[in-house]
């Protein structure tokens, strides 16, 4: 069985990783762009990210001061035994692993009236962030897979989750995403950036299928419609910061969820920052 | 690449879309605290509080255990705090995104520039060597800081009424 403590700790690790390390077929991706480019003003801004990524990894300091809010996704073997008091441990090494990065104080004091208008300010530490609920899947075997993604607060003034009328066509679906994105894409500030769609049923689903999509994601796997999507943004000339040039959007990740008879299809888009994704994974393994 | 010294007194010209490195003294503040930097520099009581905005940088982030980066330029108390404080000397403002029509016609008639640069947090933080909270301490990571850096990369997005995003925006 697992040891309490070692999950809080593995947690607290996981979580500085997440907020300072990128992956390597991220690297890779963002290497790409920067060498296809022919804008200088552009270039020179990729050149600051890959500088930054190298210093974040180095010193393991935050990628972005925007350390954003953890979401815990879980993923448990059919059959795994999950120790008791494993959710609690999970959110101690959160909290531990804000402190130990350390994290923007972010979190905000107070009853609900209180912390909607910030009128009693933050919280000093700053682990006392609290997670997103955890989302939860399935999958084969014994193990335990828990992904942190640590998602800043820029892309949310510009996601999106409405219902598209997809008038029989996936085509018109995919066409209303891509005019979704590229003004939001323009107004985030933090280019060039990841998008991340779910397709489902109701809100809920397709914001879950959304951040299913950017947690399995990888930049060097695209779909025809995933770079459909890219392409299409791409085009706009938005480019890194907003300084023009070929890349607004590095890689397009899309989870399609399962479907109801309907005319309509819920599609939830958030356009990831520039330093984002922000994720990291651990596994344990159950089996005695 | 062209470098800057702050207090920054005209000794070299600049153009939108020059690439440049700051070190120097330099300000930062965002949307909780530069409307009462306004407020003071209009009642004059800036230098009381050890605060010289004549040649200044003003850096457009909040100051945190966490780093310093730019937070997006244009929210209302960030853009509208632009125009009042160069007119009392700030000679640059450094953040990360467009500037209205109205804001890039108002730096030009005082003569002060908008430099931007990504949100590198780890990079930027790096070249900071000093940090203080000199105006609105109880603000905490949002007070009025004054942080030493060197070296730090921007490139002038607006100059003399021109826009690197203007020309841009032609491209699209």
């Amino acid at each position: 069985m697992i040891a309490i403590d070692q999950i809080i700790q593995d947690v607290a690790r996981l979580v500085v990783k997440a907020s300072s390390h990128w992956d390597e077929d991220q690297v890779a991706c963002w290497k790409k762009a920067c060498e296809r480019e022919d804008l200088p003003r552009a270039r020179w801004a990729m050149e600051q990210f890959l500088k930054n990524a190298e210093a974040a990894d180095r010193d393991q300091s935050p990628l972005c001061d925007d350390t954003g809010t953890p979401h815990p996704f879980l993923e448990i073997g059919d059959k795994a035994v999950l120790p008791a008091g494993f959710l609690e441990a999970m959110e101690v090494g959160i909290r531990k692993g804000l402190n130990d990065l350390p994290a923007r104080p972010m979190g905000v004091r107070g009853n609900d009236l209180e912390r909607i208008s910030q009128c009693r300010s933050l919280h000093g530490e700053p682990g006392m962030l609290m997670p997103a609920p955890t989302q939860i899947r399935r999958m084969p075997g014994s193990r335990i897979r828990l992904t942190v993604l640590m998602l800043g607060g820029g892309p949310e003034i510009r996601s999106k989750t409405q219902a598209i009328y997809h008038m029989h066509s996936h085509d018109r679906v995919f066409e209303e995403m891509i005019q979704w994105a590229i003004p939001q894409v323009a107004a985030l500030g933090c280019q060039p950036c990841t998008l991340s769609f779910g397709l489902g049923r109701t809100a809920v689903e397709a914001s879950s299928l959304s951040l299913e999509a950017i947690k399995d994601g990888r930049y060097d796997v695209q779909s025809d419609v995933e770079q459909r999507i890219t392409d299409a943004v791409n085009a706009a000339n938005i480019g890194p910061i907003g300084l023009g040039g070929k890349t607004s959007v590095l890689a397009t990740f899309i989870k399609v969820g399962n479907m109801r008879a309907s005319g309509f299809r819920v599609v939830s888009m958030r356009p990831h920052c520039c330093m984002e994704s922000r994720k990291a994974s651990w596994e344990w393994e159950t089996k005695a | 690449m062209k470098k800057i010294t702050i207090p920054f007194f005209d000794e070299c010209e600049l153009c939108a879309g020059d690439f440049v490195e700051v070190t120097g003294k330099i300000y930062c503040g965002r949307d909780a605290v530069l409307p009462h930097i306004v407020e003071m520099a209009r009642s004059g009581t800036l230098a009381a509080a050890g605060v010289d905005m004549k040649g200044s940088l003003i850096f457009h982030t909040a100051v945190s255990c966490a780093g310093i980066a730019p937070t997006t330029t244009s929210k209302p108390e960030i853009e509208g705090s632009m125009v009042p404080l160069s007119e009392h000397g700030a000679k640059f403002h450094l953040g990360k995104g467009r500037i209205s029509q109205e804001t890039i016609e108002g730096l030009r008639k005082n003569g002060a520039y908008f430099l931007i640069v990504p949100p590198v947090s780890a990079l930027l933080t790096a070249k900071m060597t000093s940090k203080r909270a000199v105006v609105h301490p109880e603000f905490g990571m949002e007070a009025f800081f004054e942080i030493t850096v060197e070296d730090f990369p921007a490139i002038v997005a607006v100059a003399h009424g021109e826009s690197i995003f203007a020309e841009q925006e032609g491209e699209r």
